[in-house]
């Protein structure tokens, strides 16, 4: 920082005005709607896009202020072998003449001079004619040029509109798509624990407790796990992560410190939570997991016990999900 | 020591900026010696119209000896000559005419100074671009000491004025980018050079109570001080400010002290109060959240340096480089190019207090430190000190004989100022070790 700059801990005037030019492109950036943007382009479209609307007797005003061109008389002469000689007194041109010896034996013969000067002439009258010729083709092409480069600028503004317009909708596309992949991934998350209908009646149910290998869990666990497929664990007994399962995780934790939201939620058809059957002992319990998320099948889980390691285990993750997907739970209890 | 402060005009009622520089520097100078004011007896710059008598007077006790204007100035005249010089290829003699047409042409005093020059020790010449600066530093050019108070304007293109920078004794700049652009036009860097600028009476209690009851002034407010005219930025202004009495946070007035030359908006936050007097001024200014400086022509802006003398913010016009780096050396102004710049400039000083503060604090420090009274009045004496001690300039060159001024080969004003540096200064010290003024 320079020297002079250093009056005050905090201001340097440089870095303010770069800040304040910084919100100003901000502002300018979302100042403006979608909406208003498409309004905005589709006026300067209509607006420039026609050329015909647009300042259309452009070359007609042009002509009218460039009049047509007449070449202008130039002073000439013409100059024969008598023109020194003339007079309009006959009888001055007649003692001119008759001198005309006499001048050229004692003075000078003017004969060259009247040659000269008649070649002059008519290289005046030639060049006269030529120059009117060029002049009226230059503006000529002056015109086309006009039009020329009226055109040209009509159409470059054409497609720098255009091109803007392009990149509004490109902008809106990608926004879109984000926003389109991003209900998907919610989509997706909500739609694997959502039993279709043909689902719900073919519902296992519960096995009775001496048919399972382990004992049953003191808190009431529907095992449903025995009757899937073993499926593979990675190393370390760790499952991956599937998508929503952070979120599940909370769901089934929320369920077991008495969440009844949830289970009314994912419960049957109907949305009223259902009492729970225990899978010990039969009974109903309403703090019991017995959702309908549970109710389906979870190897995930199912393994992870299976290693000895509650799911749970993996961290209390009480943050927001980072997955990405907008809750679909709806029902959260308040204060988790 | 007896200094001539010689200047185009001169009285306690001529405020223009140049005039009123000249006037406070005599005024000071006189507590170190004797100063006689060389001037004319003219009050209008437009015409030069002869109204004060001519003689000896004092003002405020300081001699002032007034010479009348040979002729006023034809504005039709000095138009097609100034079109001519300033748009064209033209000559010596084109621009000498010029000179002529613009005035105030004062042969008697020229003559003055060359019969006396040696009754001074140095002659004080302000404003470079009128007749008597230009043939009175060549009538006494080993005592002359320019005050060019040189704007960014075509002036500074003509040819006559560049050896009048190289061959007088020193000059004493304005602002660092005054003394840039002078300097890449003659090439003077030979030449001592001071940046120096003028200080101001500022009274030291201001009372800005008293303003708001004497002229019912309620709410926070911005403040123009100065002419109201469109050379000096202020439709611009206008329309800057009618843009911002859009916005419902806003809630800044606009009060304008000055004569105006320019309709004022109609506009219940926008006041004209007229000229008013110094107190009156200072109070506006001390009572005011923020200046405006939308000149875009300054060689420096006294109003400013009030302003900041009475720690207050100042919002310049971008555009004015020596407005611009004024702001930014002192850290005690923002500026703005454009609407958008101007509103939210704004904005920022009167959303931010502590900003507000900061840049006020900064200004009274940047007065302080350059233009306070005895900073300028020692670096006057420091100049006068350097130059009696060191060997006289070599004689002023010159000018062309009747041929060569007769002769179309200069360039016009217009393109040898657009080919000058522009830009603020922003670099961290002078030659001398100090910070830039």
């Amino acid at each position: 920082m320079p020297e002079f700059n250093v009056r005050s801990d905090s201001v340097n005037v440089e870095h303010i005005m770069e800040q304040i030019r910084a919100r100003i492109r901000e502002k300018r950036g979302v100042d403006y709607t979608e909406a208003q943007i498409r309004e905005l382009a589709a006026v300067k479209l209509e607006k420039f896009l026609d050329p015909r609307g647009v300042r259309s007797d452009l070359l007609d005003q042009f002509r009218k202020a460039m009049p047509a061109y007449e070449p202008p008389v130039l002073p000439n002469y013409s100059f024969e072998s008598d023109t020194l000689f003339e007079s309009h007194r006959g009888i001055i041109r007649f003692f001119r003449k008759l001198f005309h010896p006499l001048l050229k034996l004692f003075l000078f013969n003017p004969n060259p001079l009247i040659r000269a000067l008649n070649i002059q002439a008519q290289l005046n009258t030639m060049y006269a004619e030529r120059e009117a010729q060029r002049e009226s083709s230059r503006r000529a092409m002056d015109q086309l040029y006009y039009e020329l480069i009226h055109n040209l600028v009509l159409e470059l503004t054409r497609n720098g509109i255009e091109v803007k317009n392009l990149k509004m909708r490109v902008e809106s596309l990608s926004s879109r798509l984000e926003f389109n992949e991003r209900r998907a991934r919610a989509l997706e998350s909500a739609v694997v624990y959502k039993p279709s209908d043909e689902e719900r009646p073919s519902r296992p149910s519960p096995p009775p407790a001496a048919a399972s290998p382990h004992p049953a869990p003191p808190t009431p666990q529907p095992q449903t796990s025995s009757t899937q497929p073993p499926q593979p664990q990675p190393q370390g007994g760790v499952p991956p992560e599937g998508p929503g399962q952070r979120s599940r995780r909370r769901r089934r934790r929320r369920g077991r410190r008495g969440g009844g939201p949830v289970a009314g939620q994912f419960g049957a058809p109907g949305g009223s939570p259902q009492p729970a059957v225990n899978a010990t002992d039969g009974s109903t319990d309403a703090g019991a997991e017995t959702s309908a998320a549970f109710a389906a099948p979870d190897p995930t889980a199912a393994s992870a016990r299976q290693a000895g390691t509650g799911a749970d285990d993996f961290g209390e993750d009480d943050g927001p999900d980072d997955d990405g997907a907008p809750d679909t739970g709806g029902g959260e209890p308040h204060g988790q | 020591m007896k200094v001539a402060v010689v200047v185009q005009r001169y009285g306690t009622s001529i405020n223009g900026g140049a005039e009123l520089h000249a006037r406070y520097i005599a005024e000071r100078l006189a507590r170190h010696g004797e100063v006689e004011v060389l001037t004319t007896c003219a009050t209008d710059y437009v015409t030069w119209r002869n109204e004060l008598p001519p003689g000896v007077e004092q003002v405020n006790g300081v001699s002032v000896r007034r010479f009348p204007v040979k002729h006023e100035r034809d504005p039709q005249v000095f138009g097609r000559r100034q079109e001519r010089v300033f748009a064209h290829r033209h000559s010596i003699g084109d621009e000498l005419d010029w000179l002529d047409a613009e005035g105030p042409t004062t042969p008697a005093l020229v003559d003055h100074i060359a019969r006396h020059a040696g009754e001074y020790a140095f002659c004080l010449f302000f404003s470079y671009r009128y007749y008597h600066a230009f043939y009175g530093a060549r009538a006494a050019a080993d005592r002359a000491i320019l005050v060019p108070t040189a704007e960014r304007d075509a002036t500074i293109g003509l040819s006559i004025f560049h050896p009048l920078f190289r061959n007088v004794r020193a000059v004493m700049y304005n602002s660092p980018e005054e003394r840039t652009m002078i300097q890449a036009v003659s090439g003077n860097e030979s030449v001592a050079g001071v940046v120096v600028g003028v200080g101001s009476d500022v009274p030291a209690n201001p009372q800005p109570g008293r303003f708001r009851q004497k002229y019912n002034v309620r709410g926070p407010f911005a403040v123009y001080v100065g002419r109201i005219d469109e050379n000096k930025g202020c439709k611009e202004l206008f329309d800057f400010f009618e843009g911002y009495l859009q916005d419902p946070h806003g809630k800044l007035s606009l009060v304008l002290i000055g004569n105006s030359l320019l309709p004022i908006p109609q506009h219940p936050r926008i006041r004209h109060l007229g000229f008013l007097n110094d107190a009156d001024k200072f109070d506006a200014m001390a009572a005011a959240d923020v200046l405006f400086m939308p000149s875009y022509y300054e060689s420096l802006s006294m109003v400013a340096l009030e302003a900041w003398a009475l720690g207050r913010p100042v919002l310049a016009n971008g555009r004015c480089d020596v407005l611009k780096g004024q702001c930014i050396r002192s850290n005690a102004g923002l500026y703005y190019d454009n609407a958008q710049e101007f509103a939210e400039t704004l904005q920022a000083i009167e959303q931010n207090r502590w900003l507000s503060g900061t840049l006020g604090r900064n200004g009274r420090q940047f007065f302080r430190e350059h233009y306070d009274w005895p900073v300028i009045e020692r670096k006057y004496l420091d100049v006068f000190d350097r130059i009696r001690h060191a060997p006289a300039a070599r004689a002023i060159e010159p000018l062309p004989g009747w041929l060569d001024r007769r002769r179309q080969d200069l360039p016009a004003a217009e393109e040898v100022l657009a080919k000058l540096p522009t830009g603020p200064v922003t670099g961290h010290r002078q030659p001398d070790g100090r910070r830039w003024a």
